[in-house]
């Protein structure tokens, strides 16, 4: 094959790859359903909720909702301590943009660290630390318990999802 | 489950969608087909011409720059130590973790392949071991050359357990992110090169057992600058490759490099999760406790994903060597090995790419003065602040999901054509028949796509 036939057919493949990218990238007025089709862990997407309102769904979360969710946003993700640990890590699915409301109750004295967004709130018996902030910061974001860091037990109590919005 | 390591890791990939995964691997696949039809029967690389640039080498290779730049890595070797053993406990809030695991370990990475073989003028041992054979040298008055000569068989063998040793350290220690910890391993480092260097020499150690050099090293041959003959040349990136000579356990170092990377990319998926915990619960029942059964569930599965990428490798070249043309699989291997840095190349930067980019400006930024949070307060006491930007976060602005998922994704098809591209042009350097030469190159296209193909699906897994 002569040089230019060669590169004439390397640049189509190049034009054709790209065009293709282009036509079938999902886009952004389907990128809540994509979402929802594509990184929801099994058994955690909550469809109807992903599908309704766009300004806001609701964060996704295995762990029992709070009873009064606050009148002007989603509801909060209550998560349970017991001895600086949790029975299951569950994530907390968020798009950027979304504000996240966390409830974290502890039977023992703890100090809760969100990573990345880098806050900290103490916890107590009867005194629950309250989150409420918004997913600005895309990736993946680890809660941890800093007594359970601080005894060499696994701190881990949670994960927040920051998905693209 | 206990985390191991990463404790300075403040955010973590989304994994990539699927769509975007299956056109990755769909781009992968109409590449190499690519690459078939275009395959050039003339060796190009290996014959293209090295522009010597002798005002640039005056300046780069002077006697002034050589010692400001041992004396920068040995500096900056002796801060790792300080705030290592001296700062505070906590790991994020200490130099030495954050520099060593990111912007040594990584960004050399990315240093090298911009601008070559830089790390071999700051590296601080063999700064040292030159100034220690300087002063030998000038009180003895006379040459003395090393007392043995670097055993053939030994090759690249130090190298590599070097580098798996630090990927130990990062992986699958418990603790090995604490700053003491790292403070406790770069002492251990530091002597075995001593000694390897008393005992072979400075340079013959540093090129051939010193692991961090060697890996460098290699990446810097993706880059389009070389030294040689005391000169600074420029020549087509790649064509280090195509000429790097294959010691004695380079192809292990390789499956070292890229099977630490798959393993720490792995260890993130639900495959791992899911068989991790059953063996460190076997371990514990025979009386090992819950951390350390961890870490030997950790350190198999380190050891047996750089053996799985060993054996994948030797696959193709058995399939290369039943082309004909009487090579032994030790010759192919070898000759093939250069191809595999830039996998391991594009496995690094896809992997830990983002953790570049946020995490290494706690050392550095891309402001005046250019010094990260960490580096104006090394030992993290707070009672220091020497460039006033101790009180400075992370900007994790600087780059979004989706841009780090299409960068990630370029990485590996780069890397992919750039591996066909060197296996390629080795092909045509040893086969005397074109046509066995092309015949060889349908196994290592196979070896290429496999590793691209799970260099993709590990990052569809990401933090599942």
């Amino acid at each position: 094959m002569s040089k230019a036939g060669r590169l004439t057919l390397v640049a189509l493949a190049v034009v054709v790859v790209v065009a293709a990218f282009l036509i079938a990238r999902p886009g952004d007025d389907e990128d809540g359903g994509e979402r929802a089709a594509t990184t929801g862990t099994p058994g955690q997407t909550d469809a109807p909720e992903e599908t309704g309102g766009d300004a806001a769904p609701p964060p996704t979360a295995t762990a029992p909702s709070a009873p009064d969710p606050p009148p002007d946003g989603p509801p909060a993700t209550v998560i349970e301590l017991t001895g600086n640990a949790v029975a299951e890590v569950v994530d907390v699915e968020v798009a950027k943009g979304d504000r996240v409301r966390l409830i974290v109750r502890s039977d023992a004295p703890d100090e809760i660290h969100v990573h990345g967004y880098d806050l900290s709130r103490d916890v107590g018996p009867g005194s629950p630390a309250r989150f409420s902030f918004v997913a600005d910061i895309e990736g993946i974001f680890e809660i941890e318990s800093h007594e359970a860091e601080h005894q060499g037990q696994d701190a881990l109590i949670a994960r927040l999802v920051v998905e693209p919005s | 489950m206990t985390q191991v390591a990463h404790g300075i890791v403040g955010r973590s990939d989304l994994p990539i969608p699927e769509w975007l995964f299956g056109w990755a691997a769909a781009v992968v696949l109409v590449v190499s087909f690519v690459a078939l039809a275009v395959l050039w029967p003339e060796p190009k690389l290996a014959r293209a011409r090295e522009r010597a640039l002798p005002a640039l080498s005056r300046v780069v290779l002077s006697r002034p720059v050589e010692l400001v730049g041992g004396a920068v890595g040995v500096f900056l070797l002796g801060l790792v130590l300080y705030a290592g053993f001296e700062g505070t406990e906590t790991v994020t809030a200490n130099f030495t973790p954050t520099f060593v695991y990111v912007a040594f370990w990584l960004g050399l990475v990315a240093v090298s392949i911009l601008f070559g073989d830089v790390y071999r003028a700051v590296n601080p041992w063999r700064a040292i071991g030159r100034a220690v054979a300087w002063v030998a040298r000038t009180a003895a008055r006379t040459e003395m050359p090393a007392p043995m000569a670097y055993p053939e068989r030994l090759g690249h063998w130090p190298a590599a357990a070097g580098i798996f040793l630090f990927a130990t350290l990062e992986l699958v220690v418990s603790n090995g992110d604490a700053p003491r910890t790292v403070a406790i391993a770069a002492l251990v480092y530091s002597t075995v090169q001593f000694i390897g260097m008393a005992l072979y020499g400075v340079e013959e150690w540093s090129e051939r057992g010193d692991g961090f050099a060697v890996y460098f090293s290699l990446f810097a041959r993706i880059s389009p600058w070389t030294v040689k003959e005391g000169t600074v040349r420029l020549r087509p990136p790649l064509a280090g490759l195509v000429e790097l000579e294959p010691r004695a356990g380079t192809v292990g170092l390789l499956a070292v490099m890229i099977g630490t990377v798959t393993f720490d990319g792995a260890a993130e998926s639900a495959l791992w999760t899911g068989i991790a915990p059953d063996l460190a619960d076997a371990f514990q029942t025979v009386g090992l406790s819950p951390v350390r059964a961890l870490e030997l569930t950790f350190l198999i599965g380190l050891a047996a994903t750089c053996g799985i990428v060993y054996g994948f490798y030797m696959l193709g070249v058995r399939g290369a060597q039943s082309v004909g043309g009487g090579f032994s699989a030790d010759q192919l291997a070898r000759a093939f090995v250069g191809s595999l840095v830039p996998i391991a190349f594009a496995y690094v930067a896809a992997h830990y790419m983002t953790l570049l980019l946020y995490q290494g400006q706690a050392i550095f930024i891309l402001d005046w003065p250019p010094f990260g949070y960490l580096s104006s307060n090394p030992l993290g006491t707070a009672d220091t602040d020497i460039f006033g930007t101790a009180g400075q976060a992370i900007d994790y602005g600087v780059i979004s999901a989706t841009a780090a998922w299409y960068w990630m994704v370029g990485f590996v098809v780069v890397g992919h054509v750039a591996a066909l591209t060197v296996a390629h042009e080795k092909a045509l350097t040893i086969y005397s028949d074109v046509k066995l030469a092309v015949r060889s190159q349908y196994w290592m296209l196979a070896v290429m796509v496999g590793f691209t193909s799970l260099a993709l699906w590990l990052l569809s897994q990401a933090n599942q």
